[in-house]
């Protein structure tokens, strides 16, 4: 009788055990930054974000990084003075971290509230939306960061004496898998 | 009286160079630092933490992420008292006070706890639902941390000394910048003299000699672009390299371009100082002093060119503005 009530308490309880967090682990990425001067329009790209998201009890928690030297503008010169005024030595990765509920993820348009690191700052973006599109395992999910220079304390590089513009929207493109 | 002429250029020349020899002498950097380790409860690394420290006085704060193995370098603090406080996902903040000196600073460790568990309650300070159970379940997921990500330290870790050196590269390469456009104008205005200071006439007939006034304005141009033109390489030669970094774009068009300025730039004066010798004897400007004007336009346009080069690619729109 005793090893029936055990049996039958064990069962009732491997629901409980089943409900195991969910993760994500970022497969591909495009990270662009776009700068803008009156002479110039510059685009530096970046494949080399990692990131993971784990879902636990209804709620999301994610992060994505990337090496601040990886993103590359197709000039070395100009990458290493953006290396420079981002304080990007000192200050080597740019983290993205996000939490959302579960259940939120499932809609085209997911609104995200963002908190990034980056050139030694903390920066907030509530509520920006991004495209969600399913194909087979893959999520795809892509959207543009508002980020501004002044957002991160970065003192804007000038090219004959004039200076870039303070927005430097980043266009995110990135596949998840679960893992 | 033109050789008197001749003089002065050449003493403006190196007045104008002297002044800007002082701006070459680098700037003294302090040697004291911070640095240890930042470990969880049970010794483990914890990589990507935020270590801040505060300069209690003026309140500037520096900031760095420890690597994977936990490690964290805060170099180059002036001397002074700190305040130094770290945060971890999933951890509480530690903090800790430290002075900095001159000297080498023992290792600045921090042990990481888990955070103090959330308020249940308004009014109930202290204490908590999770703090009386402290096995029950909570609804926020565990946060990915850096070191789960699979970077490796030399990604994650602060390299002050790089930054330093791309600090420096940069404050030297907007000075060869700025040199650069400034040394254009009395380039263009040579040039643009360069024909009021020939003496004219065809073989056989008078020669009809330049001013002196014009020979001597056109001289000290030259002598002023001279002097420019070599501050200006001095801050490119001289601006550090960033270690391994393959060049590429439109600085490698700007660069191949010294090639041919950077001679020209050499061979130029030379060639003018020999045809106005000429032109002071009374003679018209032969033999190889004929090359200065040539060579002196070809230098030019590589110079301008090689200005256009590392603005490429151009894209006018400052009717857009700001």
């Amino acid at each position: 009788m005793t090893r029936r009530l055990l049996l039958a308490a064990l069962f009732a309880a491997l629901p409980a055990f089943a409900q195991s967090d969910t993760q994500w682990v970022l497969q591909q990425s495009t990270l662009s930054y776009h700068m803008s001067h009156p002479m110039h329009e510059v685009d530096g790209v970046s494949h080399a974000a990692k990131g993971k998201g784990v879902c636990h009890a209804g709620q999301c928690s994610f992060l994505i990084a990337a090496p601040v030297k990886s993103f590359d503008s197709g000039d070395s010169n100009r990458d290493l003075h953006m290396l420079q005024a981002t304080r990007g030595a000192q200050f080597p990765m740019v983290l993205v971290r996000t939490s959302f509920p579960e259940a939120a993820s499932a809609s085209p348009t997911i609104y995200v509230d963002l908190e990034i690191q980056f050139a030694g700052q903390t920066a907030h973006y509530p509520h920006v939306p991004f495209q969600r599109t399913t194909q087979g395992n893959d999520v795809h999910i892509s959207g543009t960061i508002p980020a501004t220079c002044s957002d991160f304390k970065i003192d804007r590089p000038s090219f004959l004496t004039v200076p870039i513009k303070n927005e430097i929207p980043v266009r995110v493109d990135m596949t998840w898998q679960k893992n | 009286m033109k050789a008197k002429g001749a003089g002065t250029v050449l003493g403006a020349v190196v007045c104008l160079l002297s002044l800007f020899l002082p701006l070459a002498s680098p700037a003294q950097t302090s040697a004291a630092g911070l640095s240890g380790t930042v470990k969880n409860a049970s010794g483990g690394a914890v990589a990507g933490a935020q270590v801040s420290a505060r300069e209690t006085p003026s309140g500037k704060t520096t900031r760095t992420l420890s690597g994977p193995d936990g490690r964290y370098n805060l170099p180059d603090l002036e001397p002074g008292a700190y305040e130094v406080s770290v945060t971890a996902d999933g951890f509480a903040a530690a903090a800790a006070k430290a002075t900095v000196t001159g000297k080498p600073q023992p290792a600045l460790d921090f042990v990481m706890n888990s955070p103090a568990p959330p308020v249940s309650q308004p009014g109930q300070a202290g204490q908590s639902t999770s703090a009386n159970l402290p096995n029950a379940p909570t609804s926020a997921p565990p946060s990915p941390s850096l070191g789960d990500l699979g970077f490796s330290s030399q990604q994650t870790q602060a390299n002050p000394q790089l930054q330093a050196l791309l600090d420096k590269r940069t404050h030297m390469l907007k000075v060869h910048q700025r040199l650069g456009l400034i040394t254009a104008i009395p380039m263009a205005a040579t040039l643009i003299t360069g024909g009021g200071a020939k003496a004219l006439g065809r073989p056989g007939q008078p020669i009809r000699e330049p001013t002196t006034a014009n020979l001597d304005f056109h001289v000290a141009l030259g002598g002023v672009t001279t002097a420019l033109y070599a501050a200006t390489a001095y801050y490119a030669i001289f601006a550090p390299r960033a270690p391994d970094t393959k060049k590429r774009g439109a600085i490698r068009v700007h660069e191949a371009l010294t090639f041919i300025h950077g001679p020209g730039m050499i061979l130029t004066p030379v060639l003018g100082i020999m045809a106005y010798k000429q032109e002071t004897a009374g003679e018209k400007v032969h033999g190889i002093a004929a090359a200065h004007g040539p060579v002196a336009d070809v230098t030019a346009l590589a110079y301008g060119a090689s200005i256009i080069a590392v603005s490429w690619p151009i894209h006018l729109k400052f009717w857009k503005g700001q």
